[in-house]
């Protein structure tokens, strides 16, 4: 074990280093960077297990660690790299409902009221709560609605993607600080993941990207249309 | 038992892979639906109810009488949808809108989805319940998207980041309900029948919060107003047979869950609070979709809202939490399921008929009832069905549902009344309108679509199966759902 005020700091320090992974990915451009922030995202909060594990010492959080590395540093990020090639496309610029700046003073009024409402549900139960359990919870919780954020005020699907792999990072975050979920719960977690980032990624090609398919069939609605148009005509 | 539908849906889904006749693959596929369901008569018979353990692990999987009803209504649309599903793609085919490459996956995503349907009712641990609605929400959004329409693809896509995104709220509270379990009992579960067994004893709050949080992701899964917006895209653009077992099988699982966790909120100090929280989500459910009913003009669209509808009315009939409005609630839910699964089926062959390709382009019906006249009826009957008139079974669950409600408050009774016949009148007046349209004289009509016999047996047997659930009441499905109420703790009817 190592002493626990080490760990503390350490903890705290990437808490808030996750804090501006999300921030990042509220208000940047690039997706190729948006898809590096990600990255870094996940492996922090695979630091934030290890370091947990030195705390407490429970193995789970290790396999948990491996896993995320495994998964959304390694496998997540290289497929949707993958995509973001095929569909050529670099930035992406709309944002709809919140523009950047907006959004960043949003997230720190959600951080706000996180901390207050957690403050409120947690602290008749939990009166000798720790510290870390306690912002865990309410990292973990923002972290969720930031993700949110990204996914209602992104236009590109890939951008959208994004912000719910880091909305699902928030969840893993809570799940972390506050309890110790047994571990086929995160290995099912991850097997849904990937098929879910596999079929959302899949199906943005055929949306942010014209495939010769769709203007065949473009074709054929012009005709079909054309063919309702001659009717309206008819006398 | 649990594994016989991996089986089945992994033998079917082989035969996907290596049959080269398309005419064999439909009548596997409805073969394949008719095995599971089957097997769910099979459970229903033989395993002692309730909490009989159905394997693999200890406490994973369980059958209580909840469970088996589900899953046999959801294997009844399942085959019917199967069975339809059959001539429907061919004609698919036929027109170029789905690639014939796609067959082989859109019949194992529907074994698959069944299968995920079918498990995720027999779950005990709700963590693993959880993880198989997600399946299902990514499987069903596979067949929306399977057409490979742009609409069709931006629908499968707002439903997948809607509900996904709503779901891991819900994960966020079983995390919250495995630690309450875990202050109390020493030992965190998530298996439903432990936590049900020690309710009272969990920390209120704490279950409380799980309970808010738990019910955003299953009122995005049940179209739940404000989160009810991806629901007319992904139904009304899935191809028919999907969009069947979307609006009978799929809003099924989130309301499932709502009752599970409610069971177990109901019995600490805040309950009433939570029934006031179900009742004004659903009543706000049901206005949003009523209004939205007066003004369409799509007729898949029009049947959509009303699964929205629907689920608001169940949602306040569980909200009352009277033994008698967890009865008749969950009669509606069968009711609404075979209903609204008929209806999707007739409305899909007149889609078929009057297809508009153009996107967002609005059906455009003429001449129907001397091009698709037994379909036209179809949707006819099953729009008084839905909408409740005798002896259709929704009169019934919603007459019994309203005089629940009135126990609760009459003003709360008016409001859901009102809303209940805005909706109707939209349903109405949509008919009326479209149903009586002739095309001009002169005017090149379309050429008739000829129904192959599966697709219309499928809607007309489901519309016998109602009228027939309407007028016959059998003494054992009473006592079915009686033990339903009983087993979810809301005492005896």
């Amino acid at each position: 074990m190592i002493e626990a005020p080490f760990v503390d700091g350490i903890v705290r320090f990437i808490f808030v280093a996750i804090v501006i992974t999300a921030v990042f990915l509220i208000s940047a451009r690039s997706l190729p960077f948006l898809l590096q922030t990600y990255r870094l995202q996940s492996l922090l909060l695979a630091a934030l297990a290890v370091a947990i594990f030195f705390a407490e010492g429970s193995t789970v959080l290790l396999w948990i660690a491996a896993l995320t590395v495994a998964s959304k540093v390694l496998v997540i990020p290289y497929f949707i790299g993958e995509i973001q090639e095929r569909i050529s496309i670099r930035r992406d610029l709309e944002f709809r409902y919140l523009a950047p700046a907006s959004s960043i003073l949003v997230s720190i009024a959600l951080i706000v009221g996180v901390y207050l409402s957690l403050g409120n549900i947690l602290s008749p139960v939990h009166a000798d709560a720790e510290p870390i359990f306690f912002f865990g919870a309410v990292i973990g919780i923002s972290l969720m609605l930031m993700g949110m954020l990204v996914l209602f005020s992104r236009k590109k699907a890939i951008t959208k993607v994004l912000g719910y792999l880091s909305m699902e990072n928030g969840v893993l975050i809570f799940g972390i600080c506050v309890t110790e979920l047994p571990f086929i719960m995160d290995v099912m977690i991850m097997i849904d993941l990937i098929i879910l980032v596999l079929l959302t990624t899949i199906l943005t090609v055929g949306i942010d990207s014209t495939i010769e398919v769709y203007e065949e069939k473009i074709r054929r609605y012009s005709l079909w249309n054309s063919l309702w148009k001659a009717r309206e005509d008819a006398p | 038992m649990i594994l016989a539908y991996l089986a089945i849906a992994l033998a079917a889904i082989i035969g996907f892979v290596l049959i080269p006749s398309r005419r064999v693959l439909h009548i596997l596929a409805a073969a394949e639906s008719a095995a599971a369901l089957v097997v769910t008569g099979v459970i229903a018979m033989t395993v002692p109810l309730p909490a009989a353990d159905l394997g693999p692990g200890t406490g994973i999987f369980f059958a209580d009488h909840l469970g088996v009803f589900l899953a046999a209504v959801s294997g009844i649309v399942f085959f019917f949808a199967s069975l339809y599903a059959g001539g429907y793609t061919e004609r698919l085919m036929e027109t170029g809108e789905l690639n014939p490459n796609n067959l082989r996956l859109f019949y194992s995503g529907l074994a698959l989805l069944q299968v995920f349907v079918t498990l995720a009712f027999f779950a005990n641990n709700l963590g693993v319940f959880w993880i198989l609605a997600e399946l299902t929400t990514v499987f069903s959004a596979l067949l929306v998207a399977i057409l490979a329409a742009r609409e069709n693809i931006d629908a499968a896509l707002k439903y997948i980041f809607i509900v996904s995104a709503a779901m891991l709220f819900s994960f966020a509270g079983i995390i919250f309900l495995f630690e309450t379990a875990r202050s109390t009992l020493g030992e965190g579960t998530l298996a439903w029948t432990t936590l049900m067994k020690h309710a009272s004893s969990l920390s209120p709050t704490l279950l409380f919060a799980a309970f808010v949080l738990l019910f955003i992701g299953f009122a995005a899964k049940s179209g739940i107003f404000p989160f009810h917006t991806w629901l007319p895209e992904a139904h009304s653009k899935a191809p028919s047979a999907v969009s069947a077992v979307l609006s009978g099988v799929l809003l099924n699982i989130g309301i499932y869950g709502i009752i599970r966790v409610f069971a177990l909120v109901h019995q600490t100090a805040f309950a009433e609070k939570v029934s006031l929280l179900l009742i004004v989500a659903g009543l706000l459910s049901v206005g949003i979709a009523a209004f939205a009913m007066l003004y369409q003009k799509n007729l898949k669209k029009l049947i959509a809202f009303s699964s929205i509808e629907n689920m608001g009315l169940l949602l306040i009939g569980i909200g009352v939490a009277s033994p008698l409005a967890i009865f008749w609630a969950v009669v509606h839910m069968l009711a609404h399921s075979l209903t609204k699964a008929s209806l999707f089926l007739s409305a899909g062959i007149l889609h078929r008929q009057y297809r508009s390709h153009d996107p967002g382009a609005d059906d455009r019906i003429v001449d129907v009832f001397d091009l698709q006249p037994s379909a036209a009826w179809g949707v006819i009957i099953g729009t008084l069905a839905i909408a409740g008139v005798p002896p259709f079974p929704i009169f019934f669950t919603k007459f019994f549902l309203l005089v629940q409600v009135a126990t609760v408050s009459p003003w709360l009774l008016v409001a859901t009344l009102l809303l209940i016949l805005v909706a109707v009148a939209g349903m109405a007046r949509f008919l009326i309108r479209e149903f009586s349209a002739r095309s001009g004289p002169g005017a090149p009509r379309p050429t008739r679509y000829v129904v192959p016999l599966g697709m219309r047996l499928s809607f007309v047997l489901l519309i016998v199966i109602i009228a027939v659930q309407g007028l016959w009441f059998p003494a054992e499905e009473v006592s079915v759902i009686t033990d339903i109420v009983a087993e979810l703790g809301f005492g005896g009817v």
